[in-house]
C-alpha cells in the first residue's frame, strides 16, 4: 500500500497529464460541431456575452461602411424592383412525337393593352419579335379564338381581333361542316359577331356552334369562335343572317395563347409555286 | 510574488486577444492561423510546479474551447503542451541549471534557446490541435504545410511580442 502511494507520488504529475489527456481526448470524441455537453455549454453564456460586446464595438466602428453598404443595398433592391423589369418570355410549349408531326405550338403571353368599343379594336401583347412572335399568328384564349397578330415590335405584339372590322376569319358549323365568314360590324356590342354567306339551303339553329376551319392557317382546326345566337333571314337574300354570340369574354381578356403554325412556310411556298408555275403557263 | 498576478494578466490578456482578434484572422484563406495564446504557458516560470503548468495549460485550453468550435481540441492540444513543458525546460537547461526567478526569455536565455524552446513546444501544440481539429491527414502536404506554417507564425508573433514588451520596459 505505502508502495503505491508512493508510485503515485512519484508519477503525480504523468497520473494528472493521462487523466486530464483522456478527459479532454472523450470530450473530443464525444462532442460534435452542433452540440455540447450540459456542463460545457453553461459557461458559453458569457463567452457570447463577451463575443456580444466586441462584434458591438465592431458594428460601432464600422457604422459608416455599413451606412454606405446599407445605401449600395437599398439602390441595388430598389433597381431589382419587378416593375423595373420588362419580362422576357421566351417559353414555347412543345411536345416531341415521332408518329405525329406537331403542326402547331403555342405561346402564352398576356394582354397589356386592350380596347373593346372602338370601331376598330386591338390587342397590345407583351411578347414580340424576342418573344417568338410573327405577323399572322392566330391569338387563342381557352381554346376559343381571340385575333390575328397583326404587327410585331421587338418586345410587343398588336393583334386583330375578331373585334376589328379587318378581321377575317372562315368559320364553319359544327356538324353540317359548312362554311361562312365571320364579321364584326364596327362599334358593335363586342359580345356578339356576325356570320355570313351560309346558304339558305343549310339548316342553322340557335346554340348550334360556329368553329374555325383551320384554312387560313391561322389557327387549328376545330376552335370554338361562338355560339349561334339570332338569326335573321331577309326573304331577298340567299344567304343566312346570323348573329353570333362569342366564347370570348373580349372584355376580361388577360392571358392569351399565341398559335403559330410550323407548316405555314411550306404550306404558303407550295400554294406560291403552283400560282408561278400556272401564270408562266398561261400565254 | 508579483509574478502570480502577471501570469495571470497575461493569461486573461492572451486568451482575449486570441479570441477576439488573431482567431479572426484570414491569412491565405486561413492557411496560416497562428494560436498565439500558448504564449502564456510558455512564459510560465521555471520554478512552478509541474502539476500547476498542467492544470493552467488544461484550464487555458478549456477556455479556448468555449471561445472556438468544438470541445476537446484546445484542451487535448494544451494538456500535452502542459505536460511537454517542463520537460523541454529541462532538457534545455544550462548545465548549471536556471537562475533563480527567471523567465523564460529571449532577454534571459538567448534568441537561440528561446526559438529552439518555443518551436518544439508550438509544432507540438499545433501538430495535435491541427489534427483534434481535422482527425485526418488526407491532404499530408496541405496539413504538414498547414501545422508548419501556423506554426512558424506563432513562433514569429511570440518573438515580435517579446521584442515589444522588452522596447516598453527599456523606455520606462
Amino acid at each position: 500500500m505505502k508502495n503505491i502511494i508512493e508510485l503515485i507520488k512519484r508519477h503525480f504529475v504523468f497520473i494528472l497529464f493521462v487523466i486530464l489527456f483522456i478527459f479532454s481526448g472523450a470530450v473530443l470524441f464525444s462532442s460534435n460541431r452542433y452540440q455540447r455537453a450540459a456542463f460545457l455549454q453553461q459557461s458559453s453564456d458569457w463567452v457570447g456575452k463577451i463575443y456580444g460586446w466586441r462584434d458591438e464595438l465592431q458594428r460601432y466602428l464600422r457604422l459608416k461602411e455599413i451606412n454606405d453598404q446599407l445605401a449600395l443595398e437599398n439602390a441595388t433592391l430598389r433597381a431589382g424592383m419587378p416593375d423595373n423589369f420588362f419580362v422576357l418570355d421566351t417559353s414555347v410549349g412543345q411536345k416531341e412525337d415521332t408518329l405525329r408531326r406537331q403542326r402547331y405550338s403555342y405561346r402564352s403571353a398576356r394582354v397589356v393593352n386592350a380596347s373593346v368599343n372602338r370601331e376598330n379594336n386591338y390587342l397590345t401583347l407583351d411578347r414580340g419579335l424576342f418573344g417568338g412572335i410573327r405577323p399572322n399568328m392566330g391569338v387563342i384564349s381557352n381554346g376559343s379564338v381571340v385575333g390575328v397578330v397583326s404587327s410585331v415590335s421587338d418586345n410587343f405584339a398588336v393583334v386583330l381581333p375578331i373585334l376589328n372590322s379587318k378581321f377575317q376569319e372562315s368559320v364553319k358549323m359544327k356538324g353540317s361542316g359548312d362554311f361562312g365568314l365571320i364579321a364584326w360590324p364596327p362599334g358593335s356590342d363586342p359580345a356578339y359577331a356576325d356570320v355570313r354567306d351560309i346558304p339558305k339551303h343549310v339548316q342553322v339553329n340557335i346554340g348550334d356552334t360556329v368553329l374555325t376551319t383551320g384554312f387560313g392557317s391561322h389557327f387549328p382546326n376545330d376552335l370554338l369562335i361562338g355560339y349561334i345566337s339570332e338569326i335573321n333571314d331577309q326573304p331577298e337574300e340567299n344567304f343566312h343572317r346570323i348573329k353570333i354570340l362569342l366564347s370570348t369574354d373580349f372584355r376580361k381578356l388577360s392571358y392569351v395563347q399565341v398559335v403559330s403554325d410550323i407548316f405555314k412556310e411550306e404550306q404558303d411556298s407550295l400554294l406560291n409555286q403552283q400560282r408561278i408555275h400556272d401564270d408562266t403557263d398561261t400565254p | 510574488m508579483t509574478q502570480i498576478p502577471l501570469n495571470i494578466l497575461r493569461i486573461v490578456f492572451l486568451v482575449f486577444l486570441q479570441a477576439l482578434v488573431v482567431s479572426r484572422l484570414q491569412v491565405l484563406d486561413g492557411f496560416i492561423l497562428p494560436w498565439v495564446y500558448i504564449f502564456a504557458i510558455l512564459m510560465l516560470p521555471f520554478e512552478t510546479p509541474k502539476w500547476l503548468v498542467l492544470v493552467i495549460a488544461f484550464v487555458v485550453g478549456y477556455v479556448m474551447d468555449l471561445f472556438s468550435g468544438p470541445m476537446g481540441m484546445h484542451m487535448t492540444a494544451c494538456t500535452v503542451l502542459g505536460w511537454l513543458q517542463p520537460m523541454v525546460q529541462r532538457i534545455l537547461s544550462p548545465r548549471e541549471g536556471y537562475e533563480v526567478n527567471q523567465e523564460p526569455t529571449i532577454q534571459k536565455q538567448g534568441l537561440r534557446w528561446y526559438l529552439t524552446y518555443a518551436g518544439i513546444l508550438t509544432f507540438c501544440h499545433h501538430f495535435i490541435l491541427f489534427f483534434a481539429e481535422t482527425l485526418r491527414f488526407t491532404p499530408f502536404f496541405y496539413q504538414l504545410g498547414h501545422i508548419l506554417f501556423s506554426a512558424m507564425a506563432t513562433v514569429v508573433l511570440m518573438v515580435i511580442g517579446q521584442y515589444l514588451i522588452s522596447v516598453q520596459k527599456g523606455r520606462g
